[in-house]
C-alpha cells in the first residue's frame, strides 16, 4: 500500500466511523421504550439525587435531610449532585438522551412535562396512590399529564403561588385606593388605565411582554386554550381578541414601558426604581426588593393574586421525579417521600421563600402569621399560603403550549399591541401558527 | 483532536440537517425536507434578509471607519496613547455590558430621546428598540461601535508598514493630505481592507448578542429583527426544539458565510494579480 492509499483508507474509515457515530448520536431510529422498574419491598441501594441550584445556600439543609434518611435506612446511600440553574434543562435532556438520568431528580414544570410526556418518569400514583391526601389540594394534580390517564409522574415538592405586589405610593398618586387592589384581569386593566392617565409618563402600570401573561391571563378569563381532546388550540375567541385590544390600548396610553414589550426590560429594576406600579407576582420578589431597594419595599403592598372568572391562581411548582427504570425503585420512592414530607418541607420553607406542597406542612402556624399586617414579606407569606389552601390552582401551562407555540403566539400579539395588525387577525394567526406546530409535533 | 472538536460537530450538523430530529426524539431521514421548508418559511427569509442587510451596512462601515480612526491616531503626538486606548475599550468590554449601555442610551426614556425632547426635536420618543427596522439599525450601531477599535489596531499595523519615503516623495511633489491618503495610504492598506471586510462580513452574519440584548429574547416586536443565528437558536431551543431544522438553517448560514469568504478571497487574489 502506498502512502497516499494508506491516508485515503484511513480517511474513509474515519468518515465511516464518524457517520455511524453521528447516526447513533442523532438517534436515527427513535429512542427505545424505557422499561418500568418494579418495587421489591427492599429499601436499599445507591441512588443519585439531583437538585437545582441549592448549593451553597441550602447545602446544610439538604445534606441534613439526606443524612437523616440514611440513618433511617442504613442500606441506602444517597449521592447528591447539585446542578446550576443555567443550562439545567439542557443537561437533563442530554442525560435523558444518554440514559443517565438520576434516580431522584428535581424538576420544574417544563422539564417535568417533557420527561413525563416521553415516558421517562415513574407513575407514583401507581406506586403510592394513597399518598395523594398528604398534599395540598391541587399540588398532586399538577403532576398528571394530558392523555396519560390517572397517572401522577412526580412527587410535589415546594411551590410558589402567585400574589399581587404593588407600590402603594404610586397607587395613591394615580388616585387609587391601596386597600382595594384589583381582583380580576379586567379590573387589573382598568387600574392600569387609571394609572396611565394619571402618571403623565412618570411611571407605568405593568410590563407589556405578552409572554409573561399568556396563557395565564387567558386561562384565568376562562378562554379555552385547547379543545377537549387536547389536540387543537381553541383560544381564537372574542374574549381573547378583546384582551389583545385592551393590551394595545393600554400600551398606546403608556400603561406599560415601551421596551417592556419585548422583555428587554428588567422588571425588578423598574419596580425597584419606582417606575412601575405592579411588580412580579411572586413572594420571593418581595424578599428581593427588601434587600435591593429598601426604600421601595417600604411602599410595597401585597394582596391575593388577580384571578378571573374561574377563580384560579397561578402556581409555580417544583417536584421530584423518579427515573422510570431506576434500579432501586423502593429506595428512590422512599427518599422522594422523605424529602417532600411535612417537617422537611416546613424546615426548607423557613430558609427560602417557598411553600410546602405538603398539607401538614402548610398547616404550620408559620404560614398563617400575618405579623402586625405592615411588613410586606410576612404578609406575602401568609397571603400566599392562604391562597394555596383555598384557591383552585391552575399552574401548568398546557404541555402543548411549548416554547415554540408560546413564541409564535407572542410574536403575533406583539404586532397587534404595536398596532401593526388588528387584534382579530393577530389571534387568528396566532392560533393557526400554534395549531400548525401542534399538528407537526403530533405527526412525529 | 481537531477532528473530534471541529470536524465532528460539523459532520453531525450536516447529518442532522437531513433528519427530522428533535430534542429527545430520534430523527428519521427526511432528505431535503428541512431545506425546502426553510425556503418556504417566511421567518427564514425575514432572518436571512436581516442578516444580509446587517452585512451590507456593517461591513462598509467597519472597513472605512476604523481606517479613518487609525489614520487619526497614527501620528505620535502627546496624549495619543489615551485616545488609542479609549477607542479600544469597547473591544474588551463584554458584549452584554455594551448592549446594556446602549439599551439605556436608546430606550424611549433613554439618553438620546431625552436630549432630543429637551431640544424640542421630537414630540414622541423615537422607537429605536421597539420598531423592528430601527432595532436592527441600533444593533448595527452597537456592532460598529464595538468593532471600531478592533479593526483600528489591524489598520495601525498595516499603516506602520507603509514606507515613509512614499509620503515624503509625494509631499515633495506637492500632494496634499487627501491626495496622499487616496494615492498612497489606500493602495498600501488595500489587502488589509479586504481582510477586514472578510472578517467583519463573517462577524456580521454571526451577529446575535446585540439583537438579543437590545430587542429581547424574541428578536424584537413580532420577531422582526431576528437574524439567522437568532432564528437557529429559537428553532432549536427548548424541549420542543427542532434540531434537524435548526441544523439545516445552520448549514444555509454556513454556505452564505462561505460565499462571502470566497468572495473576499477572490477580491484579494485579483488585487494581488
Amino acid at each position: 500500500m502506498t502512502r497516499s492509499q494508506v491516508i485515503r483508507t484511513a480517511l474513509a474509515a474515519g468518515t465511516a466511523a464518524g457517520l455511524l457515530a453521528a447516526l447513533s448520536a442523532c438517534g436515527i431510529g427513535g429512542p427505545e421504550q424505557v422499561r418500568e422498574a418494579e418495587r421489591t419491598g427492599k429499601v436499599a441501594g445507591e441512588i443519585t439525587f439531583r437538585t437545582l441550584q441549592l448549593k451553597p445556600a441550602f447545602t446544610g439543609y439538604v445534606q441534613g435531610v439526606i443524612d437523616a434518611f440514611e440513618q433511617k435506612y442504613p442500606q441506602v446511600e444517597v449521592t447528591w449532585e447539585d446542578v446550576p440553574g443555567d443550562g439545567y434543562n439542557e443537561k437533563l435532556v442530554a442525560d435523558a438522551q444518554a440514559g443517565a438520568l438520576p434516580d431522584v431528580v428535581n424538576l420544574s414544570t417544563d422539564s417535568f412535562q417533557l420527561l413525563g410526556d416521553r415516558g421517562m418518569l415513574a407513575d407514583i400514583a401507581r406506586l403510592d396512590g394513597a399518598l395523594a391526601r398528604d398534599y395540598v389540594p391541587g399540588a398532586w394534580e399538577q403532576f398528571r399529564l394530558p392523555g396519560k390517564g390517572e397517572g401522577v409522574y412526580a412527587y410535589p415538592w415546594y411551590v410558589t403561588p402567585e400574589i399581587l405586589t404593588y407600590n402603594k405610593d404610586l397607587f395613591a398618586k394615580a388616585g387609587l385606593d391601596a386597600g382595594k387592589p384589583p381582583t380580576s384581569v379586567d379590573e387589573f386593566f382598568d387600574y392600569a388605565e387609571r394609572i396611565a392617565g394619571a402618571s403623565g409618563g412618570r411611571f407605568a402600570a405593568f410590563m407589556a411582554d405578552p409572554k409573561g401573561r399568556l396563557p395565564g391571563d387567558w386561562q384565568k378569563m376562562g378562554i379555552p386554550i385547547l379543545n377537549e381532546r387536547q389536540d387543537a388550540f381553541t383560544f381564537d375567541t372574542d374574549r381573547a381578541v378583546a384582551w389583545v385590544e385592551r393590551m394595545k390600548e393600554l400600551y398606546a396610553m403608556g400603561a406599560m414601558p415601551k421596551e417592556s414589550l419585548t422583555k428587554s426590560d428588567d422588571v425588578n429594576q423598574l419596580y425597584g426604581s419606582g417606575k412601575i406600579v405592579f411588580g412580579p407576582g411572586s413572594p420571593g420578589f418581595v424578599k428581593d426588593i427588601k434587600r435591593n431597594a429598601p426604600q421601595v419595599y417600604d411602599r410595597t403592598q401585597v394582596a391575593g393574586a388577580v384571578t378571573g372568572s374561574l377563580g384560579h391562581i397561578g402556581i409555580y411548582a417544583q417536584c421530584l421525579g423518579i427515573r422510570k427504570d431506576t434500579e432501586h425503585l423502593d429506595a428512590a420512592t422512599e427518599f422522594a417521600k422523605w424529602v417532600t414530607n411535612g417537617p422537611n418541607q416546613v424546615a426548607f420553607s423557613k430558609q427560602a421563600t417557598i411553600y410546602p406542597s405538603n398539607a401538614a406542612g402548610l398547616a404550620d402556624p408559620y404560614f398563617s402569621d400575618r405579623g402586625d399586617g405592615t411588613d410586606a414579606e410576612t404578609l406575602a407569606r401568609a397571603i400566599g399560603a392562604e391562597q394555596l389552601k383555598t384557591a383552585a390552582l391552575d399552574a401548568n401551562t398546557p404541555v402543548q403550549w411549548t416554547n415554540q407555540v408560546g413564541d409564535a403566539v407572542v410574536r403575533e400579539v406583539q404586532k397587534a399591541i404595536k398596532g401593526e395588525q388588528d387584534a382579530r387577525t393577530a389571534v387568528r394567526k396566532a392560533q393557526e401558527a400554534a395549531n400548525r406546530l401542534l399538528a407537526d409535533a403530533a405527526e412525529r | 483532536m481537531v477532528a473530534l472538536f471541529s470536524l465532528w460537530p460539523f459532520v453531525n450538523t450536516v447529518i442532522l440537517s437531513f433528519t427530522d430530529a428533535r430534542i429527545l426524539q430520534g430523527g428519521r431521514f427526511v432528505g431535503f425536507d428541512n431545506y425546502t421548508r426553510a425556503f418556504a418559511d417566511p421567518d427564514f427569509w425575514t432572518a436571512a434578509c436581516n442578516s444580509v442587510l446587517y452585512l451590507a451596512v456593517v461591513v462598509p462601515a467597519l472597513v472605512l471607519l476604523p481606517l479613518a480612526l487609525a489614520v487619526l491616531v497614527q501620528k505620535e503626538v502627546p496624549g495619543i496613547g489615551f485616545f488609542r486606548s479609549a477607542f479600544y475599550t469597547p473591544v474588551i468590554a463584554s458584549a452584554v455590558v455594551v448592549g446594556l449601555i446602549w439599551q439605556w442610551v436608546l430606550r424611549s426614556d433613554g439618553l438620546v430621546n431625552t436630549v432630543f425632547r429637551r431640544l424640542d426635536l421630537i414630540s414622541q420618543p423615537v422607537p429605536f428598540l421597539t420598531d423592528s427596522t430601527l432595532l436592527l439599525f441600533s444593533a448595527m450601531l452597537v456592532t460598529v461601535w464595538k468593532g471600531l477599535g478592533y479593526y483600528m489596531v489591524f489598520y495601525l499595523a498595516a499603516l506602520g508598514n507603509v514606507p515613509a519615503s512614499l509620503y515624503e516623495a509625494a509631499a515633495l511633489d506637492g500632494a496634499g493630505p487627501v491626495r496622499r491618503f487616496f494615492s498612497i495610504t489606500v493602495p498600501q492598506v488595500k489587502p488589509m481592507m479586504l481582510l477586514v471586510g472578510t472578517l467583519s462580513a463573517i462577524s456580521a452574519l454571526r451577529v446575535f448578542t446585540e439583537v438579543y440584548i437590545l430587542g429581547g429574547e424574541g428578536g424584537g416586536p413580532g420577531g422582526g429583527a431576528r437574524t439567522l443565528p437568532f432564528l437557529i437558536r429559537q428553532v432549536g431551543l427548548g424541549f420542543a426544539g427542532e434540531t434537524g431544522y435548526a441544523a439545516a438553517i445552520s448549514l444555509l448560514l454556513f454556505l452564505l458565510t462561505l460565499v462571502f469568504s470566497l468572495l473576499g478571497r477572490r477580491l484579494s487574489k485579483g488585487d494581488e494579480e
